[in-house]
């Protein structure tokens, strides 16, 4: 390896023409991490993956690699591999010529050539179709031979651009797995970026969560799930996401449809507030906030209900065995420091 | 009316669906077929039979300044044409015409296109004024290049001669320089077809194989080795296929320029035909001279063709 894989962005700005795909964007990645770039589409995290391997200029700001100011770099001389949501594979070549590519272009000696090119497919475990052409294989084992073409050049960085979107689900999830061991297997810093935040969760060490051009919250996956920074993330992250109600904040308590939660918070004083509440996190208990089941998602060992609240939508998660009927009215709470508070205008966490 | 004919057919006699199948089949072909015979009948009248008319008319003295020499004489008119130094010198004057127009026109074509690729701006009017010469027809390039281009003192090619220091050339009087014209104005003509084809392949490129390439550190000369030129080769191949049928038999341009002189210096195998059939009126021996021209471009083709389904 010839680098350790260290990233820095600083004060990135992307424009296109007036409008801005990233307005200045800030964030440190560790070597050998695993760090994933989450969030909607257009929120500009394809955009931070382009700017990383070079293949987009920043309007401005300064990209480090290594401590090394490669703003102007050329993506050839940066020394990064990169998996393609589209795999990019050279229809015209083999799988083994695909994964050979890199490796003639760094001049390596043919006799070096074909055991990396053997050892990188059968990690993949692509070793049986080396003589295919992409055409030939299904999008898994396309999948696969990207990835082989990746990380046969042993390059300090290793980005990943949606790389499991194309994918049936099944496939999806075995990959994701196989991803993980592979990364730590190899000690490389990777980049993943994903729309998909169960993946993120799932695969990164430390994640970076981005809101229309900006980053909104860095941080491990449990940090992100257990201190959202902002309603936007809160609404994001999280299966079904967080339950976000406008409610009346009163010395330590909220109101919601008329019903007091105790907060963890010790703020003074009376707000408008956004609160959030996990479904997971919500209980039923005598005496609490009432509400009426609408709806039973019923999936297998858990189900989601989503409760009427006088007027207030809430989505719920129950253990099976604990699932009460529709059209039933029960009783809800949450524990205070369950309890997420939120401004309604910054929208930021209180 | 067929369709459900066949359908209760087949219940009624309760056929296996195979021969329900096979009944569908023949009737679809026979329909097919009708289809096809008008035009198929006009091909057979309009190029079929006059090619069998030239092959038989090569067997003839068809000498229509001496009529009363006329006759059958089997393959003499290829035994003359076998020895004959005019038809060797107008078959290579052929092949050099050929293999430099079409390989001008690639190598400028593919050039171009890939210039006018990188375009952000301006792409669509510079294909609209590539296209003009492609629709001029090859009788009027010739005429305006005799008489515009290359004409002593007034043309603009002889005057940018003459303004670099060259002097006036006698662009057409030459039998070097006439090749040279003859094959510029064919090239100059079309190039822009080849310059369409291959810009239209190049854009149906998929992008992200050339970042994907850049990562892996090609250089451009090496991504242009490497990926543009094997994945635009079908386009190339058809390209040349096409570019030289046509220059084997380019005709109106030369015909109006040079009329194959001076000399025999510009006298492709085609002019060659014309001349012996139309001007000499030996009638038997031009046709002989076509048929000679088919073969070779029945040749070279086939080649062509073994080349394209190669890999």
């Amino acid at each position: 390896m010839s680098g350790q894989g260290q990233v820095s962005f600083r004060n990135i700005v992307k424009m296109h023409g007036e409008f801005a795909a990233l307005k200045g964007v800030n964030f440190e990645i560790k070597p050998g991490e695993f760090f994933a770039l989450l969030g909607p589409s257009g929120s500009g995290k394809s955009t931070t993956l382009r700017i990383l391997a070079g293949l987009d200029a920043p309007t401005a700001g300064r990209v480090l690699i290594d401590d090394k100011d490669v703003t102007s770099t050329d993506a050839r001389d940066r020394d990064i591999a990169m998996v393609f949501q589209s795999y990019a594979l050279y229809p015209h070549m083999t799988v083994a010529e695909n994964i050979a590519f890199p490796l003639e272009m760094a001049k390596l000696p043919k006799a070096q050539i074909a055991p990396a090119v053997k050892d990188a497919a059968r990690k993949v475990k692509i070793d049986h179709l080396l003589d295919r052409r992409p055409g030939q294989l299904s999008g898994g084992q396309q999948q696969r031979c990207a990835l082989a073409r990746a990380i046969v050049r042993k390059a300090r960085l290793f980005l990943l651009d949606e790389p499991l979107s194309n994918l049936d689900a099944k496939l999806r999830l075995e990959t994701r797995a196989e991803l993980k061991k592979l990364q730590r297997s190899l000690g490389v810093t990777a980049v993943y970026v994903t729309h998909d935040q169960e993946e993120a969760m799932t695969l990164a060490d430390r994640m970076a969560v981005f809101m229309s051009g900006e980053i909104q919250q860095v941080g491990t996956p449990a940090e992100v799930f257990a201190r959202p920074n902002s309603v936007d993330i809160a609404g994001f992250i999280g299966n079904p996401p967080m339950n976000l109600v406008p409610a009346r904040y009163v010395n330590g308590d909220v109101i919601i449809a008329g019903h007091r939660l105790k907060t963890a918070t010790t703020m003074a004083g009376e707000r408008d507030v956004v609160v959030g509440l996990r479904p997971g996190a919500l209980r039923m208990v005598e005496g609490g906030l009432g509400a009426r089941v609408d709806l039973i998602e019923d999936l297998g060992d858990t189900a989601v209900l989503d409760l009427d609240c006088a007027g207030t939508m809430i989505r719920m998660r129950v253990a099976d065995g604990n699932i009460p009927g529709e059209g039933d009215t029960i009783s809800i709470t949450a524990r205070p420091q369950d309890i997420h508070l939120f401004d309604p205008t910054t929208r930021m966490r209180l | 009316m067929t369709s459900s004919a066949v359908t209760s057919a087949g219940i009624a006699s309760d056929a296996p669906r195979s021969d329900f199948g096979r009944v569908l089949e023949q009737r679809e072909r026979r329909f097919a077929a009708a289809l096809l015979a008008p035009a198929f009948l006009a091909l057979l009248a309009t190029t079929t039979f006059p090619l069998i008319f030239l092959v038989y008319t090569s067997t003839f003295r068809m000498d229509l300044a001496m009529p009363f020499t006329n006759g059958f004489v089997g393959f003499e008119n290829y035994q003359v044409l076998l020895s004959d130094e005019r038809f060797w010198s107008s078959l290579l004057v052929s092949l050099v015409y050929t293999g430099s127009t079409v390989a001008f026109q690639v190598v400028i074509g593919l050039a171009l296109a890939l210039l006018v690729m990188d375009m952000k701006r301006g792409q669509g009017w510079f294909r609209i004024i590539a296209i003009l010469p492609v629709v001029l027809s090859p009788a009027v390039v010739g005429m305006i290049w005799r008489t515009f281009m290359l004409a002593p003192e007034f043309g603009i090619i002889d005057y940018l001669a003459i303004n670099a220091g060259l002097g006036s050339k006698n662009w057409l009087g030459d039998p070097t320089l006439a090749m040279v014209s003859v094959i510029a104005i064919h090239t100059w003509q079309w190039t822009p077809f080849a310059f369409m084809v291959l810009l239209a392949s190049l854009a149906s490129l998929p992008e992200d194989i050339y970042e994907a390439a850049r990562l892996d550190r090609a250089s451009a000369w090496q991504r242009f080795r490497r990926i543009t030129l094997p994945l635009l080769r079908p386009a190339i191949v058809m390209v040349i296929i096409m570019r030289t049928m046509v220059a084997l038999t380019a005709f109106a341009a030369i015909f109006t320029v040079t009329g194959g002189g001076p000399g025999t210096a510009t006298e492709i195998l085609n002019l060659y035909a014309y001349r012996k059939s139309f001007t000499e009126l030996s009638i038997g021996y031009g046709s002989a001279l076509a048929v000679a021209l088919l073969i070779v471009t029945i040749i070279i083709s086939g080649i062509l063709f073994a080349m394209r389904r190669a890999k």
